[in-house]
């Protein structure tokens, strides 16, 4: 199959030409290795033969958690350069006088980050299969759990490309991509514990629509999502708060669903426009 | 004079309305309240090369990027070949090819990579691209550097380059923003000969530059703009049969030329002289049949002349009129 974008084709040739794509790829297989590697000897060394059996469940929770947590790190700064930078090193002016849509600038962009993060996800796949053989985890819910990865990294990259239209400067853009990644990954159930904590002081209760809000929030969050799937034995959500016999991860992908849908759509609104601010 | 020169140029000839690739009606730009672009009309026919001229900061790259689709006018109309800049800029774009005045280029990629890049971007198909990357390469005499990366390029050469990816599509109008600017003299011969051979090709060219003598041999209709002012724009030849019922008069004198000149300065018909070794420009506002008492009065002051001749107010001559000597 040959690739129609050209710049797709031109992304994935100069950020797979240079060291950075390796060393990033084989850096967060190690990390990853690393930490599985280490809590596997401390088990082996100390744990009870009880303890020992849920091997393969803590083993398969740290991989998945450690993952979320470097593609929140990592992918937005896979695509808050995208147009940014084409603005500073002066070629922004050339592509847009070109015949290419902004549909093609966004695909292209947006592909190549995007395709570079599945890679890194990918990699991880042998850590994930010796991790599962040790046994406790579902192969379902690991599934789940990487397509609330994947999500969530394409929901990353989408909006700090919507930020790479905005500001002129890369590092910047990087640096308010990383700050939005923040709010939404730790922000917001930060906010939800503190109302939670808060809760736990009322006279009769938290009321009906302090405990919606509260789930609301939790529900936005992929690593509330990702515990829901891996973790036995989370209380579930009280009856009496909304959607609470939609699985957590659901209503997760789908917010960031809906953010991606927004992100995408401010881009191409913003490159539409490019004879305005360019 | 000015006023007549604007006024001239604005209407244009009918032959050129009727052929005219480049259009500009009444094309301002405000950035908040400054008028970068004030008021422009002009016309450049098909085939014609038009040499964009004027300093720094006159209005020139605010001009051709708006031509180039990549800015919009805050008033007027703008057309290429017939087609509405702002309303349809996908169809100008197709007809176009831009260099900027500062470009980057992508320094990890080959060359034949970024052109093959740009001719995709153009919708030309593998084949087309292949061709037209050796045609562009084979034309800016690049072709050795096929393989090359892009960063190992001198300034020269990426300068060569980018004007090889704005020929990619075989466009018919070319703007092309100080293509020589930061050249060494050598780099800079070598883009006007590019740039002649492109004339030859019959393209439409509008060419900016604030060196004069770099427009001076291949264009054919000239715009000179001043702060934000179109102070003439038309064909050479009409700008300079309205700004000269003068005569230009070359003069070589044997001895120390001052001394002539301020002799020149007496004579009311003189109203403007420059000095370049012991050649003298004057600018003679007399009939024309009547230079000879000029002549005669030089050699009864006791002036040593070598040469007394005629000649054609160059671009030099004529940009220094209209702009009233305040820019050179």
């Amino acid at each position: 199959m040959k690739l129609s974008n050209p710049i797709l084709v031109k992304e994935m040739r100069t950020r797979m030409r240079g060291k950075r794509a390796f060393i990033v790829l084989t850096g967060y297989i190690l990390v990853l290795s690393a930490i599985i590697g280490l809590i596997y000897l401390v088990f082996t060394k100390n744990a009870p033969p009880s303890i020992l059996n849920t091997a393969g469940r803590v083993l398969s929770a740290v991989l998945i958690y450690v993952q979320m947590g470097l593609i929140c790190l990592i992918a937005p700064t896979f695509s808050s350069s995208a147009i940014s930078s084409e603005r500073e090193q002066e070629t922004f002016g050339l592509l847009i006088a070109t015949l290419a849509r902004p549909s093609t600038i966004l695909i292209g962009k947006l592909g190549a980050s995007l395709s570079y993060l599945m890679l890194t996800l990918l990699g991880s796949l042998p850590l994930i299969a010796l991790t599962y053989s040790l046994g406790g985890v579902d192969m379902i819910d690991i599934v789940k759990s990487y397509l609330v990865m994947m999500v969530a990294g394409v929901t990353f990259c989408s909006v700090s490309f919507y930020w790479s239209t905005l500001i002129r400067r890369g590092v910047l853009a990087q640096l308010v991509s990383i700050v939005t990644v923040i709010f939404l990954v730790a922000a917001m159930p930060a906010l939800a514990m503190f109302l939670t904590s808060l809760a736990m002081n009322f006279a009769n209760g938290p009321t009906t629509g302090f405990l919606n809000v509260t789930f609301l929030m939790l529900r936005t969050n992929p690593f509330a999502a990702i515990t829901y799937l891996i973790i036995p034995g989370v209380p579930n959500p009280p009856n009496s708060v909304w959607f609470h016999t939609v699985p957590l991860w659901i209503t997760q992908v789908l917010f960031y669903v809906g953010l991606t849908t927004l992100s995408i759509f401010l881009s191409l609104r913003r490159l539409n426009s490019v004879r305005k601010w360019l | 004079m000015i006023e007549n020169v604007q006024t001239a140029s604005a209407v244009g000839d009918t032959t050129q309305q009727t052929t005219s690739m480049i259009k500009l009606e009444n094309v301002s730009k405000y950035y908040k309240t400054f008028p970068a672009v004030n008021n422009f009309n002009f016309e450049i026919g098909r085939g014609e090369v038009f040499g964009f001229i004027g300093p720094n900061g006159a209005g020139k790259t605010t001009t051709i990027k708006m031509l180039a689709t990549l800015m919009l006018p805050t008033d007027g109309k703008l057309s290429i070949g017939g087609y509405d800049v702002v309303k349809e800029p996908h169809e100008v774009r197709r007809i176009i090819g831009y260099m900027p005045d500062s470009f980057g280029v992508y320094e990890d990629l080959l060359v034949w990579e970024y052109l093959d890049y740009f001719a995709a971007l153009y919708k030309l198909s593998p084949a087309q691209r292949k061709r037209a990357t050796s045609d562009v390469l084979e034309l800016t005499d690049l072709t050795t550097k096929h393989d090359a990366q892009v960063m190992s390029l001198s300034r020269g050469m990426k300068q060569r380059l980018c004007l090889a990816k704005t020929l990619l599509h075989d466009p018919e109008v070319l703007l092309l923003d100080e293509p020589a600017s930061g050249l060494d003299p050598h780099a800079r011969i070598e883009i006007r000969e590019l740039i002649r051979e492109l004339c030859r090709m019959g393209k439409t060219v509008l060419v900016s530059s604030h060196i004069l003598t770099e427009l001076a041999d291949f264009c054919t209709s000239i715009g000179i703009v001043e702060a934000g002012k179109l102070l003439a724009a038309g064909r050479i030849d009409e700008i300079t049969a309205q700004l000269s019922g003068n005569v230009m008069l070359e003069i070589t004198v044997k001895g120390d030329p001052s001394i002539a000149i301020e002799i020149l300065q007496e004579r009311p018909e003189v109203q403007r002289t420059t000095c370049d070794g012991r050649v003298i420009r004057a600018e003679y506002t007399g009939q024309a049949d009547d230079v000879d008492e000029l002549l005669d009065y030089l050699i009864q002051r006791g002036v040593r002349l070598l040469g007394f001749t005629r000649s054609q107010a160059d671009l030099e001559d004529i940009f220094l009129k209209i702009t009233r000597g305040t820019v050179a």
